[in-house]
């Protein structure tokens, strides 16, 4: 039996009538990686405040590991490592005396962190720059410290707030890789914008929004409760495509039609409607008709709206 | 831990008040209780871990840093203390060079730890978010604020030793070592002082703007006005109580006194010891309140 490493009750913060989370209700599963998605002003990060004990709730209940987040703070700071927004390394101190100082602020011994830290900067492939400052690092090798950093004390709980924002692909994709290397010994809750990483890490993922959980489910599980419509892209060869643009959205099974010059994106109502749409089409010169996937995108939009938050 | 104390009092019956009194007082000082305030759960494994790397820096950076502290304060000397030493003369019987030498040490041990605790504090907060990484790891946050007074409370210290040791080198100025340690009882809770009102301003002021304006404004002229160059008979004398209530005042005047004639005055020692606790209070409490907003 899987017991939940994060279990969350009811949970709610306000800040005068601000409401940022609202009766919100999760549990993560010990192992795996979970992914907290959600717009700007969703709630994400006043979560990831209240569960690592930096900010009170309003009201319901959390528990880190089955430890209440209001009464056991320190004994849940030790089990958790985060790696916030900010970088927050310290640019007065080497990579390396970074990772000792937050070694020193877990009450680790010295001889226990020295091989830890060793290990850590060469998984990290910073162990030719321990002794430089963070300042003269790149990005990417930045936030692999920081990382690092959240490791050293071999939390049972890590959480990735943002990890990738502002790395270029190949960064991100090496720290994918990193995180990916974490997944079984230890819980991951990521919060992310990006929403190939939340597709490509996480198993299970929730969204968020107005503090409240709107989705809960695997990828695949998310990306099946939208509805049943599917959609097809045509690509027209000739000059036909106005002319078939608006046979085709002259027809019942249509929900939605779009064109971009020569091609033309048809939402049907269901799979079914396909053929009438290949007999509508019969003689049309044709270059392509392809199945357009639905993409995590695609359901976060149609969950928290197209409009652009403030 | 057994501890014997005589406790003088005019009669029996005032006696057993007195002890009552001690026990009432023992009694709320009570761990529990001050667990209950600061938090520390009698650890201060963080504010250790935190004090050394505030130390490694400032090691790192030692003579530069030491080289800027020492230049204003000197220069001062010069200009006040040699300069004008033909025109003032003596001042409450010594040489004008030597009645504002113990002020100048003071006040650079005193800015010093103000400057490094405001400054320190709002950088780690504002700037570099290192706070924020502390407060998530298994330390409290009185662990964090005792580490950054400790700090400022070390940098004052260094300076104003160096300042006093450069002025002892390179001026007539002399005193015996008894006094020396006198002064050091002002001089020491003064730092502490000062270094808890850097911490609650680098704490509330989130504008760099407005450190400089409540230096400016409020630290400056509190240390310039507390008889830094001036003996405090230079006030109009319906002035001088209020100027005397000021801890700045107990600070200056009290710390010369003790260096240079070997007066020690114990209420100015009190006054300044106390304020310097009930900054450290406050101090800590507003950090807390803060970081729990």
């Amino acid at each position: 039996m899987t017991t939940a490493s994060i279990s969350i009750r009811s949970l709610a913060k306000s800040y005068g009538d601000l409401t940022a989370l609202d009766s919100f209700d999760l549990e993560v599963e010990q192992g795996s990686i979970f992914g907290l998605l959600g717009p700007n002003g969703a709630g994400k990060t006043t979560l990831i405040r209240i569960l690592t004990t930096l900010m009170r709730q309003s009201r319901g209940d959390a528990s880190i590991e089955g430890l209440d987040i209001r009464t056991e703070g320190r004994a849940i700071r030790c089990m958790i490592g985060v790696v916030s927004q900010e970088n927050s390394l310290d640019r007065y101190l080497t990579a390396r005396e970074n990772l000792e100082l937050h070694a020193r602020l877990h009450g680790m011994e010295k001889r226990l962190y020295k091989r830890r830290i060793d290990d850590l900067l060469e998984l990290m492939g910073l162990s030719g720059r321990q002794k430089d400052f963070p300042d003269t690092f790149s990005g990417g090798m930045q936030r692999r410290l920081v990382i690092a950093r959240a490791l050293v004390h071999q939390p049972r709980l890590l959480f990735l707030d943002e990890p990738t924002t502002g790395l270029d692909p190949q960064s991100r994709r090496a720290v994918w890789e990193y995180i990916r290397s974490l997944a079984g010994s230890m819980t991951i809750f990521l919060t992310t914008h990006y929403l190939e990483e939340a597709e490509q890490l996480c198993d299970r993922i929730a969204i968020m929004d107005h503090g409240r959980l709107i989705a809960l489910g695997s990828t695949q599980e998310l990306k099946d409760r939208l509805t049943g419509a599917t959609v097809y892209e045509i690509e027209f060869t000739g000059q036909e495509a106005d002319h078939y643009a608006a046979l085709l959205g002259s027809m019942s099974c249509v929900l939605n039609i779009r064109q971009i010059d020569h091609k033309v994106t048809v939402t049907l109502e269901c799979w079914e409607c396909l053929s009438e749409i290949v007999t509508a089409l019969n003689g049309a010169a044709i270059r392509r008709i392809s199945l357009k996937e639905r993409t995590l995108e695609d359901v976060f939009i149609s969950l928290t709206g197209e409009k652009v938050r403030e | 831990m057994l501890f014997q104390f005589q406790i003088k009092a005019p009669s029996s019956s005032a006696r057993l008040r007195l002890l009552n009194i001690l026990i009432v007082c023992l009694r709320r000082l009570n761990p529990r209780r001050l667990d209950c305030i600061f938090d520390f759960k009698l650890s201060l494994r963080g504010s250790l871990a935190i004090w050394q790397r505030d130390m490694l820096i400032l090691r790192r950076s030692i003579f530069s840093e030491l080289v800027a502290v020492v230049a204003y304060p000197l220069t001062m000397y010069l200009a006040f203390g040699i300069g004008m030493q033909g025109y003032i003369g003596m001042v409450e019987g010594v040489p004008y060079s030597l009645f504002i030498a113990p002020g100048l040490i003071t006040m650079t041990a005193v800015s010093a730890a103000y400057n490094e605790s405001v400054w320190s504090l709002w950088f780690h907060r504002r700037v570099q978010f290192t706070i924020e990484s502390y407060r998530v790891t298994p330390i409290s946050v009185s662990e964090i604020v005792i580490a950054k007074i400790f700090t400022g409370f070390t940098h004052g210290i260094i300076k104003g030793c160096a300042v006093g040791l450069v002025i002892f080198m390179i001026t007539p100025f002399r005193f015996p070592l008894e006094h020396l340690l006198q002064y050091l009882l002002f001089l020491i809770p003064g730092s502490a002082f000062f270094s808890c009102a850097g911490i609650i301003s680098g704490t509330v002021m989130d504008k760099p703007e407005t450190i400089g304006k409540v230096e400016a404004v409020l630290v400056m002229p509190l240390i310039f006005m507390s008889g830094l160059f001036f003996p405090l008979s230079s006030y109009p004398l319906s002035v001088v109580p209020w100027v005397r209530a000021l801890p700045t005042t107990a600070l200056f005047d009290g710390a010369r006194r003790a260096l240079v004639a070997g007066d020690l005055l114990p209420l100015s020692v009190l006054q300044v010891s106390l304020s310097a606790f009930l900054t450290f209070v406050a101090a800590v409490y507003i950090f807390r309140y803060k970081m729990s907003e």
